[in-house]
């Protein structure tokens, strides 16, 4: 049972990732706007385990957002440049856990996902001929998104991070 | 069954890891396949206890009556038109249906509710959601035991709409923010600041005259058409109560 529950232990908050994201808490919300999510997940777990492999976990966890929101854009590739992206910065070893780089590299993520959510948005309502008022919108929200989720990321990420390496077992 | 070997000896079936990406994988698909219906019933026993009671219902009773007074106006001048167009329609009180909101997400990119009713209930895709203050989205998809409402204020969301004092009609455009965009079908209309926006007569998709919201603002230097903002008269972020009518030819 320990070994299973340690080894499998960054599954429970995958499963809950879901439920936050339909939850939207708004205890974290500051003027209507949500952190993004995904990106406290994928960063500590990314870091951990490399870039190959949270390369398909990005896939994996972008496949499963898309489905909770039936629309025509999605959040696969920008999941799997993150998930790329932070496992090489674990690797570099460079990585020494402070809260600032947590903040800093889960803002830099969500800025990476939501630019290219924001970019299919454009070009979708391009191919519509549509005029662009979500312009205003959609940079506005890129930068809540960024700005709360580099708030959010120190405190979530560095107890994940806890949570999914080596140094913390269950004594059971 | 399936028994693992030693891993030195093994091939890639005999490894743990290969059949859980598998497994974790093909669950991955099912979701994908059902469009979250089973997550999302899942979710409504999960919130059951904690969805909103009586009580709010009752003292969300009381901003009904702005939008009562609304119509109360638009059908004393409308009778003749509705009575023939409920003849065409078949809308009725008999097919309103009460719902309470389980799942906000009003924020970011998506703007929808999720309700505890559902197909089992009668609801269909196309059906009008209203709530204190009057419209407030369109069901866009329903599971047997919720629906997902998209909001006005959705990117993707297009309604008619019109105003009865200038009988002047026009395209109400989610874009993404709190108040969309109205665009009139002529350039120089006789349109106020403060004027009412109701459902279009005109709509194939929505019950005539509904209470939408009031105009807040006009660009007159848009072209080739006026384009105006809408503040929308009711609120879905503070909602926990709404009204489906259930939408019959």
């Amino acid at each position: 049972m320990k070994v299973y529950l340690n080894k499998y232990l960054s599954l429970f908050p995958f499963l809950i990732l879901p439920l936050v994201i339909f939850w939207n808490p708004s205890w974290f919300s500051l003027m209507g706007y949500q952190a993004y999510w995904p990106i406290i997940w994928l960063l500590p777990w990314a870091l951990i385990h490399g870039p190959f492999k949270s390369l398909l976990v990005g896939f994996l966890l972008g496949f499963a957002l898309d489905t909770f929101n039936s629309d025509v854009y999605s959040q696969i590739p920008g999941l799997m440049i993150c998930g790329f992206w932070f496992g090489k910065v674990g690797r570099l070893n460079r990585f020494i856990n402070s809260p600032f780089q947590f903040g800093l590299t889960g803002a830099i993520g969500s800025l990476i996902c939501g630019v290219i959510y924001f970019c299919q948005m454009v070009a979708n309502l391009l191919l519509e001929n549509s005029p662009l008022w979500i312009f205003s919108y959609g940079v506005e929200n890129i930068f809540a998104q960024v700005f709360l989720t580099g708030l959010l990321a120190p405190v979530f990420c560095k107890w994940l991070y806890f949570l999914f390496s080596s140094k913390y077992k269950f004594n059971i | 069954m399936v028994k693992f070997r030693r891993l030195s000896t093994s091939r890639w079936w005999n490894n743990r890891s290969t059949w859980i990406i598998i497994i974790f994988f093909s669950v991955l698909l099912i979701v994908r396949l059902s469009k979250t219906f089973i997550f999302r019933d899942l979710y409504y026993f999960i919130t059951k206890p904690f969805w909103p009671g009586e009580y709010q219902q009752e003292i969300l009773r009381k901003s009904l009556n702005q939008e009562l007074n609304i119509k109360l106006n638009q059908l004393e001048k409308d009778n003749l038109r509705l009575r023939q167009l409920l003849d065409l329609q078949n809308f009725s009180a008999d097919n309103k249906l009460n719902s309470s909101v389980i799942l906000r997400n009003t924020d970011s990119w998506w703007k929808k509710i999720i309700l505890n009713k559902g197909s089992q209930n009668g609801v269909r895709t196309g059906d009008v959601v209203t709530g204190p203050g009057g419209l407030i989205g369109i069901i866009e998809n329903t599971s047997r035991l919720t629906s997902s409402v998209q909001l006005l204020t959705a990117p993707n969301s297009k309604v008619g709409v019109w105003n009865e004092r200038a009988n002047l009609h026009g395209l109400l455009v989610g874009i993404g923010r709190k108040n969309p965009k109205l665009i009139f079908y002529s350039k120089n209309v006789d349109i106020k600041i403060g004027d009412y926006i109701l459902s279009s007569p005109a709509s194939t998709i929505l019950p005539p005259n509904i209470p939408i919201g009031i105009i807040q603002s006009i660009d007159n230097e848009s072209e080739p058409n006026t384009i105006a903002t809408v503040q929308l008269s009711a609120n879905p972020e503070a909602i926990d109560w709404v009204q489906i009518f259930r939408m019959r030819l």
